[in-house]
């Protein structure tokens, strides 16, 4: 997604909306996240929320714009987001609706769209670094 | 009568542990299975938003936790690209 945001930005506005957790310690934590050190409790207050999505951007040196759902998930909930979703809003209307991740989460797509209205951004083929977590 | 409730059971049986099966390929392990179930499950939902529907509009938090925007103010002569996620 940061490359997206990378090759896009400068047509396109990007937002990334923080949700509830999808595998926090306390509930459905799998083993990728313990190998990777991303082990978290489900946050019960905005301010964990907050904390958790700074550490995120912190880490990943994360460029995207950011918001935070606050605790009555009304983003999640308007948007059935969980646990990831891409939307593409244009001129106030959905554009494009993304598939409900992992399986149909497809960043791609949402390039595709990008590349149908601003032209395709191509790059050399390069060792992308392993990204981890999060969108 | 006994008998037919006998197969069905068996066959309700059989195809419990055929889903639990698929379930936990999917899920990477029985115990992921488990836990898919109960914690993933009701918080997956396929919404009823489609192409062309008027964007919804919500309340978000600014990553200094002080201030707040929307959706909305967002949008404007540019698309806007929403990835929604989570860390973990």
């Amino acid at each position: 997604m940061v490359q997206l945001y990378n090759d896009y930005k400068d047509h396109a506005d990007f937002l990334t909306v923080y949700v509830r957790e999808a595998h926090p310690t306390d509930e459905w934590q799998m083993k990728s996240n313990v190998k990777e050190d991303v082990c978290y409790a489900q946050p019960k207050t905005l301010a964990q929320r907050v904390e958790i999505a700074n550490d995120f951007v912190k880490r990943f040196k994360y460029p995207v714009p950011f918001g935070i759902d606050d605790m009555s998930n009304a983003a999640n909930d308007a948007y059935a987001a969980w646990p990831e979703r891409i939307y593409i809003i244009d001129n106030g209307r959905i554009a494009y609706r993304g598939g409900m991740g992992p399986f149909d989460y497809k960043p791609e797509e949402a390039r595709a769209w990008l590349a149908g209205r601003y032209g395709e951004v191509k790059h050399a083929a390069t060792e992308a670094p392993k990204a981890t977590g999060g969108s | 009568m006994k008998k037919f409730f006998k197969w069905a059971g068996i066959l309700l049986g059989g195809l419990t542990v055929v889903a639990f099966a698929g379930l936990s390929y999917l899920a990477g392990g029985p115990k992921d299975a488990v836990y898919m179930v109960r914690y993933a499950l009701p918080h997956m939902h396929r919404g009823h938003l489609k192409v062309g529907d008027e964007a919804p509009d919500a309340k978000l938090l600014a990553l200094d936790g002080q201030r707040h925007f929307h959706i909305r103010e967002r949008t404007g002569a540019r698309p806007l690209v929403i990835i929604f996620g989570s860390y973990t």
